[in-house]
């Protein structure tokens, strides 16, 4: 007892505490859309709240310290690129958002993430996982980024946070969207899986019943036509880089409110008529890199699509009614952006009237189409 | 005739609609509760000109997110207001003069993991409010000159830099973290003094590169020096001379096989010590009259034996904190010949580990 009052005394009359870089103000972008309850200690911007001498009574570690090599501040942990193979411990329990990404991770336990419930942002990407406890994600009540790319997950982590916006595990071996696997998580509006080895029988079912998705990517997969049983809130659909054939008139059913499709570099021979009327949202298309051999059927009805992608296709005739429409139907957005060029279609038997309704006269690239 | 027909079409006002703007698109991601339940309008109100998020990307929040897209260079037209652009794991190989013009307001740039060789000397000028560059994992022989006086943060892990010089750091007086790990460093090709000119630098980092001593003439602001994975075989004392405010030296799985005296005397405030798997002979001398000391890592050596005074003070305890992690293990020093009052200022016992020598 004599000891620890000689410490509270030294402590208190001499201790020099850590002069770090206490004017690291800057907020992360990251954090920003975040909100902003409890902050109570904002203008707490050391860069290490390690253990400072001033401890009086208990002379051991008791605080969580920064983890060594890794930095701390504003509630940021940086650990990227140290070759971690798990996880660290003393994470400071107050932390918003870990960057672990491009160390060597193989695993995320079950109590790695332990008393991290404040955590908002966890960037794991880039590193050589391939099993995440299905209790892993439990304490992280209000995770809303999760980043899993380019690692060695087969399978999407089961119980992930409900609280989750942003989920991405782009470049893994996940050949599978399971039934109710995103159940519950209402606020997931981002999803992004391509470079995964996914098929359409895949998707199951269900897959993402009751889930309001804005924006899902899912290229360079392995998909042959284009998965009907996507989220209907769908505004953003990216397909590009897998393998499929032809667009079906019952492909967008669900999808009445999509605004951008891509689906650049596929095999896309056909666009049934009718298909397109069912997205009367839409503003850009892109099909580039396909197999057409017409304008797909139905732009001109759509009143807002302001980009069409069409090059590197084959294309060898234009129709003077493939783009605009004709009479008394309006569009409400002119065309900025029409990609034509490397085509068999010779410029010159274009019809100048064909591009009526342009923006303006650069908006349309023709282009020679190289043998 | 077909000229008039264009100019025909360019007159064409009566069905004028502004450009495509995606602003708003996800302003449904602010982190109010009700946010999830929000539908997207039935009729799409195109509103306001400028730039469009690019295709694939996603923009919200002055966030734009282009990762993972395979892109071979950075996207045009770029929203003016983005304030963070994520641009990494893609296939950019060069980063051009004009490439980020018009983002006054850029405030983190990343650019990890692409196969950039090239950056134009002025593709950030007019990035005046970046703070934070993260150029690791390319191909860049060099870091570029006219880097922004602005930033906090420049990390270029993974690179093909060798060569450290002094007009690449000069003047960057915010800068507080630095990190140049996994590059093919030499100590030759660290210019001398080349990191003094950055006044704030806190954190500097240069593990698994191939230099051979602790380079010197750093800043005395630094706080943390990590230079674990290199070939260092000594510690000088000059080299740490004026690093009062260092609190943590990581120099792990390094060569070294003797501490100078006096070394420990030039780092009076440092708390964390790492100096596991190198081929120490002996504790490093001043640990004793060490005030601050708290984490000496000293595994996997060549340790063969340890004095009464070698971590703690003569007489007195003088120390202003308590060890809370000392590591001997895998030493050849026999835990039976350590005589228990050499851990006498130490509180806890499970903070020393000895193990056993295999």
């Amino acid at each position: 007892m004599k000891e620890y009052t000689l410490l509270l005394f030294l402590a208190l009359c001499s201790a020099k505490s850590l002069t770090g870089p206490s004017y690291f103000t800057l907020k992360n972008m990251m954090l920003q859309d975040m909100e902003d309850d409890d902050d109570d200690d904002d203008d707490d911007n050391s860069l290490f709240p390690t253990t400072e001498p001033i401890l009086p009574l208990i002379p051991f570690d008791l605080f969580p310290t920064c983890p060594f090599g890794c930095q701390c501040y504003v509630r940021v942990v940086h650990c990227s690129d140290l070759g971690l193979t798990s996880i660290p411990r003393n994470i400071p329990p107050d932390t918003r958002m870990i960057d672990l990404q491009n160390n060597k991770i193989k695993e995320v336990k079950e109590n790695d993430l332990q008393g991290l419930t404040s955590l908002y942002a966890l960037a794991l990407n880039n590193n050589k996982i391939y099993k995440i406890h299905p209790k892993a994600f439990q304490p992280t009540k209000r995770l809303r980024r999760l980043y899993l790319s380019h690692n060695q997950l087969t399978e999407i982590p089961t119980n992930l946070p409900r609280t989750l916006a942003e989920l991405r595990i782009h470049a893994n071996k996940v050949k599978k969207i399971p039934k109710d696997v995103f159940k519950g998580m209402k606020s997931l509006h981002v999803l992004e899986m391509s470079a995964n080895p996914l098929n359409n029988e895949g998707i199951e079912p269900g897959a993402f019943e009751g889930v309001n998705i804005y924006h899902i990517r899912i290229a360079e997969a392995k998909l042959t036509s284009i998965p009907k049983d996507l989220p209907s809130s769908l505004l953003e659909l990216h397909l590009d880089d897998n393998k499929i054939t032809g667009i079906e008139v019952e492909d967008f059913n669900r999808y009445k409110d999509l605004q951008r499709l891509g689906l650049g570099n596929n095999k896309i021979k056909e666009v049934e008529n009718g298909s397109f009327a069912n997205i009367p949202s839409i503003r850009e298309i892109h099909l580039e890199k396909n197999k057409l051999k017409k304008v797909p059927p139905g732009l001109p009805e759509l009143k807002y699509l302001q980009v069409v992608f069409l090059h590197s296709n084959h294309i060898a005739k234009l129709g003077v009614n493939d783009f605009c429409p004709t009479g008394r139907r309006k569009k409400k957005a002119l065309y900025s952006g029409i990609s034509l060029f490397n085509n068999p279609v010779k410029y010159w038997e274009v019809q100048p009237s064909t591009f009526r309704c342009i923006l303006a006269r650069n908006s349309v690239q023709l282009g020679n189409f190289l043998k | 005739m077909r000229r008039l027909a264009l100019l025909l079409v360019l007159l064409l006002p009566a069905c004028l609609a502004k450009p495509f703007h995606q602003q708003g698109l996800f302003d449904f991601m602010l982190e109010d509760e009700g946010s999830a339940d929000m539908a997207p309008t039935d009729d799409p109100v195109i509103s306001g000109f400028g730039p469009v998020c690019p295709f694939r990307c996603q923009c919200h929040l002055r966030v734009v997110q282009c990762s993972d897209l395979g892109l071979e260079k950075v996207p045009k037209d770029l929203p003016p207001d983005t304030t963070l652009l994520d641009l990494q794991n893609n296939k950019i190989t060069e980063i051009k003069e004009g490439d980020f013009k018009n983002l006054k307001n850029l405030h983190a740039l990343i650019l990890v993991n692409n196969k950039i060789s090239k950056i134009s000397p002025l593709a950030f000028a007019p990035l005046k409010k970046l703070e934070r560059l993260y150029l690791s994992k390319n191909n860049l022989k060099e870091l570029p000159e006219n880097m922004p006086k602005s930033l906090q943060e420049i990390r270029a892990h993974e690179n093909e830099i060798s060569k450290l010089r002094k007009a690449v750091f000069n003047g960057l007086n915010q800068v507080i973290v630095l990190e140049l790990g996994t590059n093919p460093i030499k100590s030759s090709g660290i210019e001398n003094g080349a990191f003094q000119g950055m006044k704030r630098l806190s954190y500097i980092r240069i593990a698994d590169t191939n230099i051979t001593s602790i380079p010197k003439g750093l800043p005395p602001s630094l706080t943390e020096l990590h230079l674990d994975g290199n070939k260092i075989s000594k510690i000088d004392a000059e080299s740490l001379s004026g690093l009062t405010n260092l609190a943590k030296l990581g120099l792990s799985f390094n060569s070294i096989s003797s501490v100078e005296n006096g070394s420990l005397n030039n780092v009076p405030h440092l708390r964390e010590l790492h100096l596991n798997n190198n081929e120490l002979v002996r504790v490093p001398s001043g640990l004793g009259d060490h005030k601050y000391i708290q984490v000496v890592y000293l595994h996997n050596n060549k340790i063969a034996s340890i004095g009464i005074n070698d971590f703690c003070p003569l007489g007195y305890n003088t120390k202003k904190a308590s060890y809370s992690g000392v590591s001997l293990f895998s030493n050849p020093v026999q835990y039976w010949e350590i005589q228990p009052s050499a851990f006498r200022c130490i509180h806890e016992r499970s903070a020393v580990q000895i193990g056993n020598y295999k």
